[in-house]
């Protein structure tokens, strides 16, 4: 790839990109979130077409309009958003765009369960073919797209961020399964911020940082700490957080338990404590109740049974309200979905949850003032980039919108604060804002639960950690005692020697 | 009740099921594919008209149908073009055609024929009714399926090629896959817009089939507004089915009965009171089917 | 000069705001008057001779003008209603529904109800808000309790409430005095009714009914609690439900008051215009779905969908007018009415400024 450009409106997210890669060598591509990685795979894999520069391949120019041209000339890509059928099969899944056919008409699903197996044994990545895709772990889930890109007879596979939603182990696993495709001649790209995966696996390394091409190098020739000076344009110095008392019991969620629609409960005896003064952390692989306990413990779900006690009432099964008004205010975890409306003004954005506040309406009666005042002040405070109170919040960037609604639930200024996925999704400025803001707020006293799928943010916060297993909290650790791999264990849904 | 009473209500509940049933086919492939109709209403009453007016000109059968469908499938593209190219609004789109179709035939009922409220006369052809050899002389059955027309028994077959289409071919799991997940099947090159459009368009070519039974089936006679809420109707008849063609079936002879036993209420109760009992029939199956319904998206 | 370039840079929010809000349906409105235009030329007329004329017989001269407000008047209100509902997320397509529900009831207890016809008339209106608000209300709880489409089932009652009121008044409460061929109910007394603003024509005080309706609409959409919550909850259900507001509780009040504001529509027709019921005489006029109509091109602002109320309603007295002299159907009226919805509903200004961009698609009614 030559000179690749693309500009989104006055944005470049790349500028005059060059990348190349040999056969079967394993090359990786990093920088953070919004350095170009994504956009120029995209562009490469025909997603998003370039504004400038052109695409080689074997000393020939393509023109790709559509991932069809890409796939033509074999080249995969494993999106870091499954692009799966989850009603339909793994095989189903495997095989779609390039069916067996009966009579030229008909889908012989049969055949594709063969040509399923026969493609497992071949690579030695294993899966039922007759298993639904929603029922099959996300670990699973990433193989079948493997496979899917495998089918496809590519040369050229493209993993974006592959390990995101993974634990340690399974990222054991995925980087020992690049490996052994590199080796059977595939060539393979890796696009990550985390720069461990890159030691382990990578051949050669690119640094991409605001959308420009910065160095590349050979694995060997480097070291995590060059890497990460390039990516980030400075050292990164280590957060030291200083130990605090926690003064008495905020949250206490005793024997929590969600029924699910067949006989498994998505929460199971799910117990865990959080104290005033303290940040305590979920770790888990995304889908094993998270999303469901943050929903019972801020009321949008009822809980099957269990007590959710806050400031010593028990609050389960109580109205989002009540909750909130006992103590509790929450950064949901999906910003677009629960944390605002795309249409709604930024004075409106902010006031959810203060409406009823003596500044803001009295009687049922808006203060506008009131209102405009608070929403200038949340956006001075946190930061918020914005061109006016009336713009709406769906046309703020992610990190803006995201403090904003940071700001709105820190100026409840509640005993307890819940944050979902904080930085999900936000550039390095607004993440380093939003844990400061975190950690202030345990400095003042009050108590974080804190719960993310990056596992270097609650470690790095917290100073207690939970792991969450299958709806289960499957085991507690003191900041000093947490491991990495200690915690991959336990969210992989293993045992401890210690723990028994 | 006697047994020619009850076959008389089965042969009017068979023959108010077929415009349902296949504008809730046109329904249930649009939601396959993701896209909310809310104009089968306007896809039908609009075939209504230009198969009354092609009928009225040419007197032939066949070119009526055609226009009626090919009428039906143009508005069809339109939602196509509203909703999936443009992304406008689903309801907004729909609503607002339902309300210029009927405007529409309205104004050239006017205009063509210097009518207002219906158009009957003498010269218009029905559908041939066809009366089965050996069937018509068993007493039963003779009765439950007599004159009925060609299309009452097609859209029965069209249900079933729509499920095998659907659910047997390999563009009928590419048809699938749009409504699953749109991106994913864009990703593996799978012309998602294309195939959505051609859903909706081909959800036009039903309702307007079954906007032609209903003007050229029981009657040969246009009225303004004469589809008077089947469009919605057979959505709900979709949405009961689950936008199965086969459950489809099922839900849309519920609600023929319901209008068939309407028709033979007519005699004791007064009209105007029989006339609700589709629509109230459609709410309480609604209401009765909602259980399943939420359980079946909460296992999704 | 700091505070002076803030000042300036928020004037200039302030137009450009206004201007995104206006270009819409005004773009849109030619375009449909585009339509309108092909469809007069293919009848065979000079579209600029029957434009002329159409808006001459419906804004330009008093007379025309105060029918095109006496027709405007259960126009505008039926938009409010439509317009309360929708905002808050509720497809209700039921207004007519409600509309001769409440009016039904209203009429009955104006004609039956003992004691002095000023109370009266005001218990008469009072009653078919509250018959109405229950109307509106069925849809609702069903809802509720058993997330059934919304859609469905208001279009579905609609239905029930035309035939069961022409039940009525074709056989119990017919007026049998005269002819006795007409489907109506006998007249209300002459105490009753609203009084007339124009010795010349029908124009009459229920527009000032519709005038408070707007005014009410306003001070609940921008003022009340209530009106961001029903807001957000129709931007963002989700976002509603997190931020802690009781959806139940709003959309049982956004529903009854939508009902019981259709209602109003209708008692102001009779009240004011017609004395008494007629059978159809709210469904063949289409002024719920005109109203709706008015609601969507305004992208449910209140003021809004008055002007554009009062639009639609010229346009509709202008079609008839031309249909008596040209012989063109008065459905042009509704052509172009629906056009210019379709039109604003696509978005067509954006492609007139900028390219074309995938805009996020605002699907109404995903629940059915």
């Amino acid at each position: 790839m030559k000179h690749i450009t693309k500009v989104y409106g006055s944005l470049y997210a790349n500028d005059d990109v060059h990348l190349t890669l040999d056969k079967g060598e394993i090359l990786a591509v990093v920088g953070e979130n919004g350095a170009g990685k994504s956009t120029l795979m995209k562009i490469l894999y025909g997603l998003e077409q370039p504004t400038s520069g052109e695409i080689y391949l074997n000393g020939e120019l393509q023109h790709f309009r559509s991932p069809h041209d890409a796939i033509a000339k074999k080249i995969g890509m494993v999106q870091q958003h499954f692009m799966l059928l989850e009603p339909c099969t793994v095989a189903e899944n495997i095989v779609y765009g390039r069916e067996p056919r009966k009579n030229g008409l008909f889908f012989d699903r049969s055949a594709a369960i063969r040509i399923t197996e026969e493609l497992c044994d071949k690579y030695g990545l294993h899966i039922d073919p007759r298993r639904l895709v929603k029922d099959c772990p996300v670990g699973l889930q990433q193989r079948v797209e493997i496979l899917k890109v495998l089918y496809q007879d590519a040369d050229i596979i493209i993993f974006d961020e592959p390990s995101a939603v993974l634990t340690p182990q399974e990222v054991g696993e995925l980087l020992a399964t690049m490996r052994k495709l590199a080796q059977m001649g595939k060539s393979i790209i890796i696009i990550t911020h985390k720069l461990h995966e890159v030691m382990t696996v990578a051949d050669r390394v690119m640094v991409m940082r605001l959308g420009k091409y910065i160095q590349e190098m050979p694995k060997s020739e480097t070291s995590i700490e060059e890497m990460s000076f390039l990516m980030v344009g400075r050292h990164i110095v280590e957060r030291e957080v200083p130990p605090q008392e926690t003064t008495g019991t905020v949250l206490d969620v005793q024997d929590l338990v969600l029924a699910g629609p067949d006989e498994k409960n998505i929460l199971d005896h799910f117990s865990i404590h959080v104290d005033a003064g303290e940040i305590v952390g979920i770790a888990g692989v995304s889908g094993n109740g998270q999303s469901e306990l943050i929903q019972c413990l801020t009321g949008l779900l009822p809980p099957t049974s269990g007590q959710v006690v806050l400031r010593g009432q028990n609050m389960a099964g109580r109205s989002v309200g009540d909750i909130r008004s006992a103590g509790c205010a929450c950064i949901p975890e999906d910003r677009y979905l629960w944390g605002c409306a795309a249409k709604a003004s930024l004075t409106e954005t902010s006031i959810m949850a203060h409406q009823y506040k003596p500044e803001l309406s009295r009687h049922g009666l808006l203060n506008s003032k009131g209102a405009k005042g608070f929403t200038q002040k949340l956006l001075n405070d946190y930061d918020v980039r914005n061109s006016g109170q009336s713009q709406k919040a769906g046309e703020l960037s992610g990190g803006n919108i995201q403090k904003l609604i940071v700001a709105r639930e820190m100026e409840q200024n509640s005993p307890l604060l819940i944050a979902a996925e904080p930085t999900r999704g936000v550039d390095i400025g607004a993440i380093e804002f939003i844990h400061n803001k975190l950690l202030q707020k345990r400095e003042k006293g009050d108590a974080v639960l804190l719960i993310s799928s990056e596992l270097t943010e609650i470690m790095s916060l917290s100073d207690r950690i939970y792991v969450i297993y299958e709806g289960h909290a499957a085991g507690e650790f003191r900041k000093a005692d947490a491991t990495e791999e200690a915690l991959g264990i336990l969210m992989m849904g293993g045992t401890l020697h210690e723990n028994e | 009740m006697n047994s020619a009473y009850i076959a008389s209500v089965i042969n009017s509940t068979l023959r108010s099921t077929t415009p349902i049933l296949l504008a809730a086919l046109g329904c249930a492939i649009c939601s396959r594919v993701g896209v909310f109709n809310v104009a089968l209403e306007a896809q039908m009453l609009i075939a209504c008209f230009t198969s009354i007016a092609v009928n009225y000109f040419t007197s032939s059968v066949l070119l009526s149908v055609l226009a009626g469908v090919l009428s039906g499938a143009l508005v069809g593209a339109v939602v196509a073009i509203l909703q999936v190219k443009y992304k406008a609004a689903d309801m907004v789109v729909g609503t607002a055609l339902n309300l210029l179709v009927g405007a529409i035939t309205t104004f050239l009922l006017y205009l063509i024929f210097g009518l207002r409220g219906k158009l009957v006369d003498n010269r218009l052809v029905s559908l041939s009714k066809i009366n089965l050899p050996v069937i018509k002389d068993i007493p039963f059955l003779g009765r439950v399926l007599e004159n009925l027309t060609i299309i009452d028994y097609l859209s029965y077959i069209i249900a079933i090629v729509l499920f095998v289409y659907l659910f047997k071919t390999v563009a009928g799991f590419r048809t699938l896959s749009v409504g699953i997940n749109k991106p994913a099947a864009e990703s593996l090159g799978t012309k998602a817009t294309r195939i959505q459009m051609e859903m909706v368009t081909l959800s036009g070519a039903l309702c307007g089939l079954g906007g032609v039974v209903l003007s050229m089936g029981q009657v040969t006679m246009f009225t303004e507004n004469m589809t008077s809420g089947r469009g919605f109707i057979a959505m709900a008849a979709a949405s009961l089915g689950m936008s199965h063609p086969l459950l489809v079936i099922a839900s849309s002879l519920f609600f023929g009965l319901c209008q068939g036993i309407g028709l033979a209420l007519q005699n004791v109760v007064k009209a105007q009171l029989t006339n609700t009992l589709p629509y109230i029939a459609t709410i309480v199956a609604l209401v009765l089917f909602s259980k399943r319904n939420s359980s079946a998206k909460l296992k999704k | 000069m700091k505070t002076n370039e803030t000042r300036n840079a928020a004037w200039k929010g302030i137009a450009l705001r206004g201007w995104q809000a206006l270009r819409q349906p005004l773009v849109a409105t030619i375009f449909g008057l585009l339509v309108g235009a092909a469809v007069i030329l293919a009848c065979g007329h000079n579209p600029i001779e029957v434009y002329k004329e159409m808006f001459e017989k419906s804004f330009f001269k008093p007379y025309y003008l105060f029918s095109t407000l006496t027709r405007a008047t259960p126009i505008i209100i039926c938009a409010m209603a439509v317009g309360m509902s929708w905002r808050a997320g509720y497809i209700n397509l039921g207004v007519e529904g409600q509309m001769v529900t409440g009016t039904l009831v209203a009429t009955v207890v104006a004609l039956f109800m003992p004691g002095p016809p000023i109370l009266v008339a005001i218990i008469a209106w009072l009653a078919g808000m509250a018959a109405g608000a229950l109307y509106a209300l069925l849809p609702s709880v069903l809802t509720w309790k058993f997330n059934v489409s919304m859609v469905i089932t208001t279009l579905m009652l609609n239905y029930v409430a035309n035939y069961i009121a022409s039940y009525f008044v074709t056989y119990p409460l017919k007026d049998t005095s005269g002819d006795g061929l007409a489907l109506q109910t006998p007249e209300i007394a002459a105490e009753m009714r609203l009084p007339r603003l124009s010795s010349t024509s029908t124009f009459n005080a229920g527009f000032i009914v519709a005038i408070l309706v707007v005014v009410f609409m306003v001070f609940i959409t921008r003022k009340t609690v209530f009106g961001y919550e029903s807001k957000m909850g129709g931007f963002n259900p989700s976002f509603a439900r997190y931020g802690g507001t009781k959806q139940v509780r709003v959309m049982l009040i956004t529903m009854a008051l939508a009902g019981a504001i259709a209602s109003m529509a209708g008692s102001a027709e009779v009240f004011g215009l017609k004395y008494r019921y007629a059978d159809g005489m709210l469904s063949s006029t289409s002024y719920a779905w005109t109203g709706l109509q008015a609601a969507l091109i305004a992208d449910l602002d209140p003021v809004g969908m008055f002007f554009i109320s009062i639009f639609l309603s010229g346009l509709q007295i202008g079609g008839s007018a031309i249909q008596r002299s040209l012989g063109i159907p008065l459905e042009i009226a509704t052509i172009i009415q629906c056009c210019i919805t379709l039109f604003v509903s696509v978005k067509l200004v954006i492609r007139f400024v900028k390219k074309p961009k995938p805009a996020a698609s605002a699907k109404g009614g995903a629940q059915a």
